[in-house]
This record gives structure tokens, sequence and C-alpha cells, in this order.
């Protein structure tokens, strides 16, 4: 029995009001469970980086229900939800998101403080988040000093390092040559676990190969689900 | 978030040195007009202090110590009726026309006293010893003002021509300079008297010391009941004469808003950098957010920052305002860095960092964590 980690029940979302209403999710359904990488892919303006938001508890549905790790957030008040995110999700951005002053050991130590974790043991789990992404060496490195891919490893080490059961991430490989893409979507294929799931937002097709499920959708609805090419081997 | 926040604000060396030096003036300039101002308090009513006693007497209509009028002769003997009062004591403090060796005219104000164990008069001296006014027609002028009196060479043995006397300086004081800054000239009450053609038993206050401080408000009464005098604690006459000088002539308005424009210039500086570092890091603390810190959290960002500022350049801008202090003496103004004076001086800098740093916390509060993903 696999858990599920996050489930939508016909998701709505429209933005603006009366005649600039714009319907952007039309009923979306799904989940993630754990042990699985999920994609989401779909033309821009589709209404991926809406979706996630609103599963993530960072935006509200106008209509429809989310249930993250056993929480029914669409009902809880913000501070609950915030706990809800503290607790269970780590984040990944194309953009990573790092404090440039700080050091990479810094940025994702600091992150585990504001979770509540003492200095000493933040600093403990950081340097050995960074020696799981293959960054074992740059630890006292700032970001100014990090090429790109090795940027998105340590935002990568720093959404794992509070030990989170789903990981979410926006088009994180858009500003990775293919190679480094590849290499970071293998550091994240090896987190997913019986207790982790991960969703990620993406246009890359060369990025299939790592997923359990791709959920495709189109204009605001889910237009197909298909199996990715990390179940081939396993279906053999 | 301390670390995250000190460490940021550190990392553009150049915003953190120019918002520093920027506190730092604004500091120096509120603690240096706050002790201005607590300077000019104290020397309006320096006489009254360094006079003391309990109950001074004075002529009805009298507003400030230095516009008195001479009391008639036999004012001593209401003065002293009661019979709580222990001692009395005379007082000149009259302004006198001094004739400068070029025969051009300089206002001086002549300070009688009596000598007296408990109250060292004048109270602070570059050279020479109150005993040295002992002997009759010697005074004691500042040091400040021996350019203005005009003495050449050594002050001590120079001879002064006051009215239609002539006197010899015996003593120099330390810095003592009137607010109305006339020359001060001090001299024993016989000495006094001469120089401002007074009478053998009169003076222009009775300063009254009692047995018992209670029974001040009792002698107080008695001799208020003399249509021509009154009386008041000293306490109340010094109050009077702070407030007729300082607020009375503008002085604390000026100094006010010298020191308000200081705190305006150091709250847009300090804006200015909360503001450009908040705007640098906002996807950095959307992240933040997003993450699960609390709004609390996210404010203490800016308000670290603020603090940073507030202390560093706070405490910078406090050296630099006992720089000003001691080079300020040379030019006769006295600015009091007192415990009240730097505790109106640091509220006041700190209020000037939390209302910098507003702008920047609602940039903070207003921001969505959703927009990590945008
Ligand atoms: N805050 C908002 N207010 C109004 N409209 C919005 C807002 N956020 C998104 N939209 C609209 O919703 C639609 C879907 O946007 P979204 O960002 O979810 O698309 P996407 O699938 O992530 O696109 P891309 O692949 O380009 O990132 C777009 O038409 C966008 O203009
Ligand atoms: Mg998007």
């Amino acid at each position: 029995m696999t858990r599920v980690l996050v489930r939508s029940e016909a998701l709505e979302k429209t933005f603006g009001e009366g005649e600039l209403a714009t319907p952007v999710l039309r009923g979306i359904s799904m989940d993630v469970s754990a042990g699985e990488l999920v994609l989401l892919m779909g033309p821009s303006g589709s209404g991926k980086t809406t979706l996630i938001s609103i599963l993530a508890g960072l935006l509200r549905p106008t209509a429809g229900q989310v249930e993250l790790c056993g929480t029914r957030i669409s009902e809880q008040r913000e501070a609950d939800v915030t706990r809800v995110r503290r607790r269970h999700l780590g984040f990944v951005f194309q953009s990573y998101n790092l404090f440039p002053a700080l050091t990479a050991l810094d940025n994702i130590a600091e992150v585990l403080k504001l979770k509540g974790v003492p200095a000493r043991e933040a600093k403990e789990r950081a340097s050995r988040a960074l020696a799981d992404v293959g960054l074992g060496a740059r630890l006292h490195h700032r970001p100014g000093e990090l090429s790109g891919g090795q940027k998105q490893r340590v935002a990568i080490a720093r959404a794992l390092a509070g030990d989170p059961a789903l990981v979410m991430g926006d088009e994180v490989t858009a500003a990775l040559d293919t190679q480094t893409a590849l290499h970071v979507l293998e550091i994240l294929r090896q987190q997913v676990s019986s207790e982790r799931g991960i969703l990620l937002v993406t246009h890359d097709r060369r990025l299939e190969q790592f997923a359990d499920r791709v959920i495709e959708i189109e204009d605001g609805r889910i237009s197909r689900i298909v199996s990715g090419g990390a179940n081939a081997g396993e279906a053999a | 978030m301390l670390r995250i926040a000190l460490l940021s604000l550190a990392h553009d060396r150049g915003k953190l040195v120019a918002s520093l030096a920027g506190v730092a003036f604004a500091a120096t300039l509120v603690f240096a007009q706050v002790g201005l101002y607590a300077g000019f308090l104290q020397s309006s009513s320096a006489v009254i202090r360094h006079v003391g006693g309990d109950v001074w007497v004075m002529a009805r209509g009298t507003a400030v110590v230095d516009n008195g009028e001479r009391l008639s002769a036999g004012s001593r003997e209401i003065a002293s009726a009661h019979s709580c009062v222990e001692r009395v004591r005379g007082v000149v403090l009259s302004f006198q026309a001094l004739r400068k060796p070029n025969g051009s005219l300089e206002a001086v104000q002549i300070v009688g006293f009596e000598p007296s164990p408990r109250y060292v008069l004048p109270w602070a001296m570059a050279r020479g010893l109150p005993q040295d006014l002992h002997a009759p027609m010697r005074v004691a002028v500042d040091r400040l003002d021996v350019d203005k009196l005009a003495i050449e060479g050594d002050p001590i043995g120079a001879e002064l021509g006051i009215g239609r006397e002539s006197v010899r300086v015996a003593a120099v004081t330390d810095g003592i300079r009137a607010f109305t800054l006339a020359p001060y000239v001090f001299a024993e009450l016989d000495t006094a008297r001469r120089l401002t053609m007074l009478g053998a038993d009169q003076v222009y206050y009775w300063v009254l010391d009692l047995a018992r401080p209670e029974c001040a408000s009792d002698v107080i009464a008695s001799v208020g009941r003399h249509p021509d005098l009154v009386a008041r604690s000293t306490d109340e006459f010094r109050t009077m004469t702070e407030e007729y000088w300082v607020a009375g002539s503008g002085a604390g308005t000026a100094l006010g808003f010298s020191a308000l424009l200081g705190l305006v210039v150091g709250v847009v500086i300090v804006g200015q950098t909360l503001y450009a570092v908040t705007k640098e890091h906002l996807k950095e603390l959307a992240t933040l957010k997003a993450i699960g810190a609390s709004p609390v959290e996210i404010v203490s960002f800016v308000a670290w920052q603020a603090a940073l500022l507030a202390f560093v350049g706070g405490g910078l801008g406090l050296v630099m305002a006992f720089g000003v202090r001691n080079w300020a003496v040379d030019y006769g103004l006295t600015i009091v860095l007192s415990g009240p004076v730097l505790g109106v001086g640091c509220t006041a800098v700190l209020a000037m960092c939390a209302l910098a740093s507003l702008w920047s916390v609602r940039a903070v509060l207003a921001l969505e964590a959703a927009e990590v993903f945008r």
C-alpha cells in the first residue's frame, strides 16, 4: 500500500473577476505517492505553475480540494498550511534562489535552523546533504563561485536536508545544459524512496526517462497520463 | 535569521559603509544637538546652581536671574526674618560697561558673591584660587574671554576699567561662559558693589540657606507678604531661568530643528539601504516563506539589519559626538553628554532606524510565497 503524499480533487482556479475572469485550471484531479517521481508537462500557459502552487499550499484554489501529507489544506488557516509545508515539503526552483552572501553550507544550515533544527546538528546535516549531491568539496563556496548545475545541486541539497516527504520543483533544469540537466535529474531520482515522492514541472522531454508517470495538462485540464521511462526496466 | 540578515547586509561592502557613515553622521548630529541643548540649559542657570542655597529672594517681577533688580536697604532683615533661615548670602548680578584700552565699550556681567565653605565660587579655575579675589578690587575673568576683553600679555595682574572703577585680574576661570555671551567678571561682594554702584547693604539677590529644607514653603510665603519682594525655591528659579533663555530665545527650537533634520537624513539613508538590500533578496525571502518561515522570521531579516545599523552606526556617532564635544569647548560651546542626553540620543537613533525599516517591512510582508514559482 503506497502512501499518497498529495491529492487534488476537481481543482479549479480562476484569476480575476467578472469580464476579466480567466479560468486557468478547470477540474484537475491527480495525486503523487511516495516512491514515485511524477512529471507535470504541458504547453506554456497551460496552468502547470498555478497547479503546483496550489498543491503546495502557496495559492488557494477557486474550487476543489487539496490533501497534502494527510492534511486537507484547502480548509486550513494560513499558519497551519505553513506548518504543513515546513514539516513535509522541499522546494527546488529554476533560479535556485540561494542567498548570495551565504556559503553553500550556510544556505542549507540556516534553512534547517528556521525549521527548528539546533545549530550544530543543522551544520552536520547540511554538510551531509551537500555530500549526497556530490558537493562535499564545495561547502564553503558562495553561489557566485559555483556553476549553474552546482547551484542547483545546492538548492536540491537544501530541499532534501529537511528530510521532506514530498519535493516539488518548477523547471529545475531550464537553465542547465543537457548533460548537467540529466545529472541533476539522476540525483533527484536517487532520492525517491518508499518514504518520499517528487513532483516536477517541466517542458523538457529528456526528463521523461526518469519519471514513473507523466501527467500532461492542456488548457487547464489533464489531457493524458502516461508512464515514464523509469518503469521500463521494472516491467521487464 | 540573524546570520542570513547580517551576512546579506555585509555582502555589499560599499553600501554597508555608506549607510553606517550615514547613521553615524545622523547620530552625531542628534547627540551634539541634544547635548548642546542640555549645555544651554546648564549654562543659562549656572550661577543659580553654583551659588546654591535653598531659597532666592528677589525683586517682584524678576523672571530670569540675569535681569534682577537691586533690592532696597532693609530687605536683608525681611529675607532673614524667619527662624528657619540659617544663613543669608548676598548676590550681585548686573551688566556693566567695560572700557577696553582702545576706548570701545564691552558689556560684562558682574557676578558678586559671598565666599561660603559649602559653595565654591567661581566653580572652575584655570589659574589662581577663589581666595585670590579676597583682596579689594580683585576680579576673575574667563580664559575664553581674554581676547574679547582685549587683555594683552599675562591676564593675571591685568587692569580693567569697569564703570568709573579700576580692578585687577587676580584669577582666571576655566570655561565659565554666560548664555548671554557677555563675559562674566567674578568678584567678592564688596568689590562687586563698587563696580555696580550699590550701597553697603544692597544686593540683587538674597540667597537663604535653611536649617531644614522642609520649611522652604513657609519662608517663601512669609517673604512674599512684602509688596516689593518675592522668594522662590532655588529649583523653581533655576527652571524659570532655563525656560526663559532656552525656550524664550528660540534656541531650543533651532536645536530641535537641526536634530530633526539629522534624523530625517538618517531615515532616508538607512531606509534606502535596507530597502535596496531587501529588494535584492525578495526571491530568497519568498523561498524561505514557501519553505515555511513565519512572517515574524521574515520581518526579522529587516529588523536585524536595522538593529546592526542602529548599534554600530549609533556607536560610531556617539564616539564622534564626544570628539565634537571636546572640540567645541575651545569655542566656548558646552555640549553636555550626560546620561539623560545619551538616553534621548539613543532613543532617537533607534526610532530613526525603526522608522527607516518600515518600507522594507511592508515589502516583505506583502511578499506572496507563490511568487517563488514565478
Ligand atoms: N496571478 C495571476 N493573475 C492572473 N493571471 C495569472 C496569474 N498567474 C497565472 N496567471 C495566468 O494563468 C495562466 C497559466 O499560468 P501558469 O504560470 O500556471 O502557466 P505555466 O503552465 O506554468 O506556463 P509556463 O510553462 O510558461 O511556465 C496564464 O495564462 C497566466 O497568465
Ligand atoms: Mg510555469
